[in-house]
């Protein structure tokens, strides 16, 4: 390359150059800079500095960090400072800079790219603010679910207490024999005791639910079939009572929280002894491995429902059945979601009426590189 | 406990001289910055070298935004540290903001320091009634921006570093800016404790003797500021360097260097 074309690619490149001792004192620069800055070229060399360029802010930037990266590594890239030119030019950029031996016993110079990046500038700046603004919003919502979470258990717990002293009374006063058989009051009594039973049975499946996200001790490895004999212990007089049968195989191991999965047995199980049909109850637990999954299936000889209901049966407090016609609140299905889905797998199930159902749940398996 | 700390404040220790030296680097960089003066001092110093919790290669998960809230919290490690190495006349060499972690150290535990070098130092980098600090409140907020815009790709593209990926020659692009790194979180705290700060009334109470490396012209640590530094300190000497900028360790290893030593031949005699 001529010597001319060298010089007219130094002075013309489409992006700043320039030179600096290391007291920061501006020995060169190129034609684009200056009329980025609106300088004359005699204004600038050996009479200013890069740093008088640069807000306070900027400043501190360089002296503590930027000089001291270049001295110890020889260079620096992608350093973003904001360049005053005359008056109220400002030049957001992207600097690149290289040091630079050119003698042995004298000082380095340093070599200084400057990258206009006005544009791309103001895409940052909206991102710096979205990003923000998310972090805001994400703290702003654990906060608040912090307090739902305390205000569900509260609540529930602080419900338990006057619903007690109700039930208390209407068995008093039927101890009394105040009330006469066959009356409308019989009646009456008999519908408070009743919602009372519902009431409580509501508030114990809530307190259980919120304690779903409570912060367990973490996972650990949970045997699936400790957590199927912990459900049936709690389940006994129920078992007993309806004769009920319970297969279960060998099951694997899993990462979770031993409790929750207690609890997802339980629910599961007393379902399929709640809702029978005339049969006498047959639980059958069986489970593939697909990939990185363990597909746990709890077949029962049921009433089973249409397979359309699917959806219905995992929604908060929805039921399919009147509390009536069998007792429930509609909360521990949702619980069983909410459980799955804690441990990272999906719930769902196939049921055809009269024929029983078979519920299902995934959960990944053991990662053996990572637990020994 | 000791392995602990080791990690903590990633410790390194060189040298083959009985005689601790520890050097604590200033804001916004790391242990790497004491590369072109530890040479000099291996021969005759056991050479302590560490990094700030929320810096270099520190452990992340050690910093407490309560505890580092005021430079005490720093102090304490150095402290610490002393303690966990059985460290006693400690030659305490501290850069910049560290140079102020030494002072509020040396007031609490006299006994581990026989003699403080203090490069750059200041006490309140903000301007106050009759003390010049050299910037306002602003600046320093206009700093925190300053920040914010060099962190913007921190999560994505510098993350695997940080994790440790060694010998993956695809992240030595990522690892070019490696020295100095800091999680932008901790290193908008850092700069508001550092900068916003203001520990002059604990100059007066170290005894133990020191020594101010000032160079100039420097816009961090002013002319002005180092005097007041020795005009406070009971036991201090001052060297001013014909040497621009905040890192004289850095740009004139050689000039700091016989500084260092000729205060500290002097004070053996």
């Amino acid at each position: 390359m001529k010597t001319e074309d060298a010089i007219d690619l130094y002075e013309n490149a489409p992006c700043g150059y320039l030179t600096m001792q290391s007291d920061g004192n501006i020995i060169k620069i190129n034609s684009t800079l200056l009329n980025w800055l609106n300088f004359e070229r005699s204004e600038i060399v050996n009479k200013k500095a890069f740093r008088d360029f640069l807000s306070m802010g900027d400043k501190i930037y360089l002296e503590t960090h930027f000089m001291s990266l270049l001295q110890m590594q020889g260079d620096v890239t992608e350093i973003s400072l904001e360049l005053i030119g005359k008056g109220t030019i400002r030049i957001p950029t992207l600097i690149n800079a290289k040091q630079i031996q050119q003698d042995f016993n004298k000082q380095p110079v340093y070599l200084i790219s400057v990258l206009g990046i006005t544009h791309r500038k103001m895409y940052e700046e909206e991102l710096l603010i979205a990003q923000k603004k998310a972090e805001e919003t994400t703290h702003r919502l654990k906060e608040m679910n912090k307090v739902l979470e305390r205000f569900a258990y509260t609540a529930s717990h602080d419900l338990q207490a006057p619903l007690n002293a109700i039930s208390g009374m209407v068995h008093i006063l039927e101890k009394k024999n105040v009330i006469q058989a066959g009356s409308e009051e019989e009646l009456i009594f008999s519908k408070i005791a009743s919602n009372a039973e519902l009431m409580k049975m509501m508030i114990r499946d809530l307190l259980e639910y919120s304690k779903i996200d409570e912060k367990s001790s973490g996972f650990e490895a949970v045997s699936l079939n400790e957590a199927c004999n912990l459900a049936l212990e709690i389940l006994d007089g129920e078992v007993q009572k309806n004769e009920a049968i319970i297969n279960i195989p060998d099951l694997p191991e899993v990462m979770g929280v031993k409790i929750q999965f207690v609890r997802l047995f339980q629910n599961l199980f007393s379902n399929a002894i709640k809702y029978r049909s005339e049969k006498n109850p047959v639980i059958t637990l069986s489970w593939e491995k697909k990939d990185d999954f363990h597909t746990i299936y709890v077949q029962d000889n049921g009433m089973g429902f249409e397979q359309v209901d699917e959806s219905k049966i995992f929604g908060f407090m929805e039921r399919l059945h009147s509390h009536d016609s069998i007792a429930g609140t509609g909360i521990g299905l949702s619980a069983c979601k909410r459980i799955v889905e804690k441990h990272g797998g999906r719930i769902g199930v196939k049921s055809n009426p009269n024929k029983g159902s078979t519920f299902y749940f995934t959960i990944s398996v053991i990662d053996e590189s990572k637990h020994h | 406990m000791e392995k602990d700390i080791i990690s903590r404040n990633y410790i390194n220790r060189l040298g083959n001289g009985n005689e601790p030296m520890m050097f604590s680097h200033g804001y916004g960089c790391d242990q790497n910055m004491w590369r072109f003066i530890t040479p000099a001092f291996e021969k005759d110093y056991d050479i302590i070298l560490f990094d700030h919790v929320g810096s270099g290669n520190s452990d992340e998960q050690a910093y407490n935004v309560e505890k580092y809230n005021d430079l005490n919290g720093y102090a304490d490690d150095i402290i610490e540290i002393c303690e966990v190495l059985k460290l006693e006349k400690v030659t305490y060499v501290g850069h910049s903001v560290s140079s102020i972690i030494g002072i509020l150290a040396a007031a609490k535990r006299p006994e581990l320091f026989k003699k403080l070098i203090l490069i750059g130092p200041s006490p309140c980098y903000i301007n106050n009634d009759e003390y010049y600090g050299g910037f306002s409140k602003m600046d320093i907020d206009e700093l925190i921006e300053t920040l914010e815009s060099n962190y913007l790709g921190w999560s994505s593209s510098i993350t695997p570093v940080i994790a440790g990926t060694p010998g993956k020659p695809e992240f030595s692009e990522e690892l070019h800016n490696s020295f100095c790194r800091m999680n932008p979180k901790i290193a908008k705290h850092f700069a508001r404790v550092t900068f916003l700060g203001d520990n002059r009334e604990d100059l007066s109470k170290v005894t133990v003797p020191a020594l101010i490396i000032q160079s100039h012209p420097d816009i961090i640590a002013p002319v002005e500021v180092g005097k007041f530094v020795y005009k406070e300190m009971p036991k201090s000497s001052y060297t001013q360097l014909e040497s621009p900028g905040h890192c004289p360790h850095l740009t004139e290893p050689e000039q700091t260097i016989r500084a260092m030593k000729s205060y500290l031949k002097k004070l053996k005699i």
